[in-house]
């Protein structure tokens, strides 16, 4: 029988939710939680020997220590498989679903297999390196998911050889394979026009590399009567982060009045933002929201002045959607203020 | 305009003293085929062979398909301006010899292009393995030009295919099926409540070995124009295409567009088929230009609200597939592409060689780059040592044992662009 | 101005029109079409003419215009997307082709250019 070892966080081992996000790694004997369903599903086939619980923010905050704590976890079970979620739109678990998946993977060259929303961040980070099958976006997709995971699961476990991402359930990976489908490709072509015509939904059978073009606005005519605002990725945030912007996976942005505001200090403010060593960001943040030097120009007249208020988010791990709606929101915040031109900020 | 197609079905085929078609066997006179390519003197020698769904046969190098037809009732005759003469086709009656063809086969370039394997791993991606096959191989006088040899071979095939398909005139079909494509005016008072669609048929149209003739014009010299469905039933478009093997139509896919069959299955019921519109796929980019232009204007003057697009060919044509679908959708009319891929043997190379993120409704006839292994065939009709040098075999691609490593390039109708096959990719 | 290593072409047309030659392979040819496209001439045939792969012709020929302008990005891209289709191909190499086949690729190449000179 095919060994299984299943990876799972605080919420789906019962534990709790995201008060108890900061629970380190610890291995179980047999099945937790949603386990059970993958059990159900390989019957004699294989057995889930483990499950590895981890709290999403420990593994986030603590990547390099949960990785190697895992995978000396992993190793001792010698499995034929590693399973990590589903973890459906969760974005921090998804994140670590597909990281630990990824070094499983690299490290012990076991098969691995995970799954997600679409638009769970992990998905456009891992989809191209790991099979992530494509999961309904909450936990009350856990049997749809389940059931395209664990046939996949079996196959790789196997060695089996993988056909088509439409064929398997998991997520293009931009490698094309070729498989027959039950229709001729014009019957496909009319069903398809039909339900484009209908505003129905359809599923392109090759999509478009992505483009995302944005066309640039002309030249900002006079720089120095400008109203230049600051906007950053980078996660700064003031002091002891009052809003609680997450780490990675940001859910939210923020809106802070710098007025009077020359100089951006260690004790002010800080960094919010977990992809990056924040050391030299909290010594002088300024390096990451250029205050200072934008009050110098504001003094010297290089810059008409500096808008009283900078917006910022964590751009680690962050859903496009969400990255795209912030930006429309505090957009028309920018231009009923009056303000000329912005200076973006990542890392 | 309203055209009846009668299929007679061909389950076999034989050489027999009279050429005739007899529950549902077609028995061919080898030698009068053989006299009548042999009319054309630029053959020195002709050969006629059989090749059946499931025998142990290779056809190669593959130039083109045709499909048997009469025209039995109405104005003018099967392949308008080559072969007949160029009286409007499309209504009446026409018969089928539905389960045969006649595949022409030579060496016309260096580089040989189409496979087509009756049985094995190769027959599952060629249509024409199902088919009962007459094949002509030909050679031509010496020191023939290359343009005059194809034009000979491409004439070769549509001869012989119009002398089978006489043979049909006088059957009783044992399935008739009935498509008619209203007028513009009646069409609007008959469905005023269904989507109207059009269908957007590109032709390669680039020099020797890459033309398409509508009623005799060569393609290239065409600007974008309507036809009714049915005309194309009756040969209107014939090919003469031979490159690649895998995405080019053959003048059977012509015959039997599925895009236009699918649409008709549709037509009174979900949709209103209001006609095609042909296109080219010209090298010069002002033609590329002109042509889209053209073929969205089109749309857009017929007052459709969707159109399928199909291509032909590789490499710069996606530039007109792309072309085609920015400007119609520009119009307001929804379109929907059928191409195939080129996304190298390992499918992670781009695709397409344009793309727009107005294609947001794509079908793929699949990666033709694809490495498939053929094994060897008892009998190979045609010329077995050009293996190597077709359009995705490389060095060593035959095998002494006669087997074959190629890309699915190789195989005639493979990947083919109109939808004809099942095969697709993700 | 036609950019070409088809010595046929050369040959034919090197009294009618402006024509680089150029001793090289098919990517060469698309990378001097480049060059020129880049320095303000207007691409006025498709570079992947003809569905003769380009790991099967050695022959390429492409026809810019004869005077600079300003830089056209549509011509821009699809000389870039033209080199990045080239590159997919190059890893099969073309295989030993005998002077016949040469002779008939030559030929292809030309009667495609042709039909874009409309002669």
């Amino acid at each position: 029988m095919l060994k299984v070892v299943h990876y799972i966080n605080q919420f789906f081992a019962n534990i709790g939710g995201e008060e108890m996000a900061h629970v380190p790694a610890e291995v179980r004997e047999g099945i937790v939680g949603p386990g059970l369903a993958f059990q159900q599903a390989f019957g004699e086939e294989a057995e889930i020997v483990a499950t590895i619980v981890c709290g999403d923010s420990y593994f986030n905050e603590n990547m390099d220590e949960a990785k190697k704590i895992i995978i000396e976890m992993v190793k001792k079970y010698n499995p034929d498989i590693f399973i990590a979620g589903p973890a459906f739109n969760a974005g921090r678990y998804g994140v670590a679903c597909g990281t630990i998946a990824q070094a499983v993977k690299d490290e012990l060259n076991i098969p691995v297999l995970t799954g997600m929303y679409i638009e769970n961040p992990g998905a456009d980070m891992f989809k191209n390196s790991l099979y992530i099958v494509s999961t309904k976006n909450s936990a009350a997709g856990m049997r749809d998911a389940v059931k395209k995971m664990a046939p996949l699961a079996l196959k790789l476990a196997k060695g089996e050889k993988i056909g088509s991402s439409a064929e398997e359930g998991y997520m293009p990976n931009g490698t094309r394979v070729n498989f027959f489908e039950k229709e001729r490709g014009s019957k496909r072509a009319v069903k398809m026009l039909l339900n484009k015509l209908k505003d129905k939904e359809f599923v392109t059978e090759f999509p478009m590399p992505d483009f995302d073009r944005v066309a640039p606005n002309p030249a900002v005519k006079d720089v120095t009567k400008a109203k230049i605002a600051l906007v950053t990725s980078g996660g700064i945030v003031p002091k002891g982060n009052p809003d609680h912007i997450e780490s990675s996976s940001a859910s939210k942005y923020g809106k802070y009045d710098i007025e009077g505001v020359m100089d951006l200090t260690e004790e002010t403010y800080q960094t919010a933002h977990g992809g990056y060593d924040p050391v030299y960001a909290n010594e002088d943040p300024d390096r990451v929201l250029p205050v200072d030097v934008l009050r110098e120009f504001e003094k010297e007249g290089k810059i008409g002045s500096l808008h009283r208020y900078f917006y910022t988010t964590v751009g680690n791990g962050t859903a496009v959607k969400n990255a795209k709606a912030f930006a429309e929101k505090f957009a028309k915040e920018l231009v009923a203020d009056g303000v000329d031109a912005v200076i973006l900020t990542s890392t | 305009m309203k055209l009846e197609l009668g299929y007679v079905f061909i389950k076999d085929i034989q050489f027999a003293e009279v050429s005739k078609v007899e529950n549902g066997t077609l028995y061919v006179n080898r030698d009068e085929v053989k006299a009548l390519i042999l009319e054309d003197q630029n053959f020195k020698s002709a050969d006629v062979e059989l090749a059946r769904p499931g025998e142990s046969i290779r056809i190669m190098p593959v130039k083109d398909v045709i499909e048997p037809r009469v025209k039995v009732e109405g104005p003018g005759g099967i392949f308008p301006g080559t072969i007949n003469k160029v009286e409007t086709v499309g209504s009446g009656k026409t018969n089928v010899l539905k389960g045969a063809a006649v595949v022409t086969t030579g060496k016309i370039v260096g580089f040989q292009e189409g496979i087509i394997d009756m049985t094995g791993p190769g027959a599952e991606y060629t249509p024409f393995s199902k088919l009962n096959n007459l094949v002509l191989v030909c050679e031509p006088v010496d020191g023939l030009k290359q343009h005059e040899h194809e034009k000979a071979l491409r004439f070769a095939g549509y001869k012989v295919a119009v002398y089978l398909g006489e043979l049909a005139r006088a059957l009783t079909p044992d399935e008739v099926h009935t498509y008619e494509t209203p007028t513009l005016v009646e069409g609007i008072k008959l469905y005023p409540e269904l989507p109207r669609v059009a269908y957007v048929c590109m032709l390669q149209s680039q020099g020797l070995m890459h033309d398409t003739y509508v009623y005799g014009v060569d393609a290239k010299q065409i600007v974008p124009t309507l036809i009714y469905p049915t005309e194309v039933m009756d040969g209107a478009i014939a090919s003469g295409n031979c490159v690649s093997a895998c995405d080019k139509n053959t003048t059977y896919h012509h015959l039997n567009n599925p895009v236009i069959y699918d649409l008709f299955d549709e037509h009174g019921k979900t949709l209103n088929f209001v006609g095609v519109i042909i296109t080219n796929e010209n090298v010069y980019l002002a033609d590329k230009e002109r042509s889209s232009n053209w073929s969205s204007k089109l749309a857009e003057y017929l007052g459709v609200d969707g159109v399928v697009v199909s291509e032909e060919g590789f490499g710069n044509p996606d530039t007109d597939l792309i072309m085609n679908c920015k400007k119609i959708e520009a119009k307001g009319i929804k379109t929907v592409l059928i191409t195939d891929e080129y996304a190298g043997r390992d499918g992670t190379s781009q695709s397409l060689a344009d793309a727009d993120v107005k294609a947001d409704a794509v079908v793929t006839g699949g990666n033709a780059n694809m490495v498939i292994d053929l094994p060897a065939m008892d009998k190979v009709i045609g010329y077995p040592e050009v293996a190597d040098i077709i359009a995705g075999g490389f060095d060593g691609s035959l095998h002494a044992d006669g087997s074959i490593t190629a890309e699915l390039q190789v195989i005639t109708g493979a990947t083919n662009e109109m939808g004809f096959n099942k095969l697709s990719a993700r | 101005m036609i950019i070409t290593n088809n010595e046929l072409v050369y040959s034919k047309y090197k009294d009618d029109y402006d024509i680089l030659f150029l001793d090289g392979t098919y990517r060469d040819v698309l990378v001097k079409t480049r060059d020129k496209v880049h320095e303000g001439y207007e691409l006025l045939t498709h570079p992947l003419s003809s569905s003769i792969k380009p790991n099967e012709t050695p022959y390429k020929s492409v026809i810019i215009s004869d005077i600079k302008g300003n830089l056209n990005y549509n011509s821009v891209i699809i000389i870039e997307n033209s080199i990045m289709t080239f590159d997919k191909f190059n890893l099969n190499k073309i295989k030993n082709i005998n002077e016949k086949m040469k002779e008939d690729f030559k030929l292809i190449d030309l009667t495609v250019l042709k039909s874009a000179l409309n002669i």
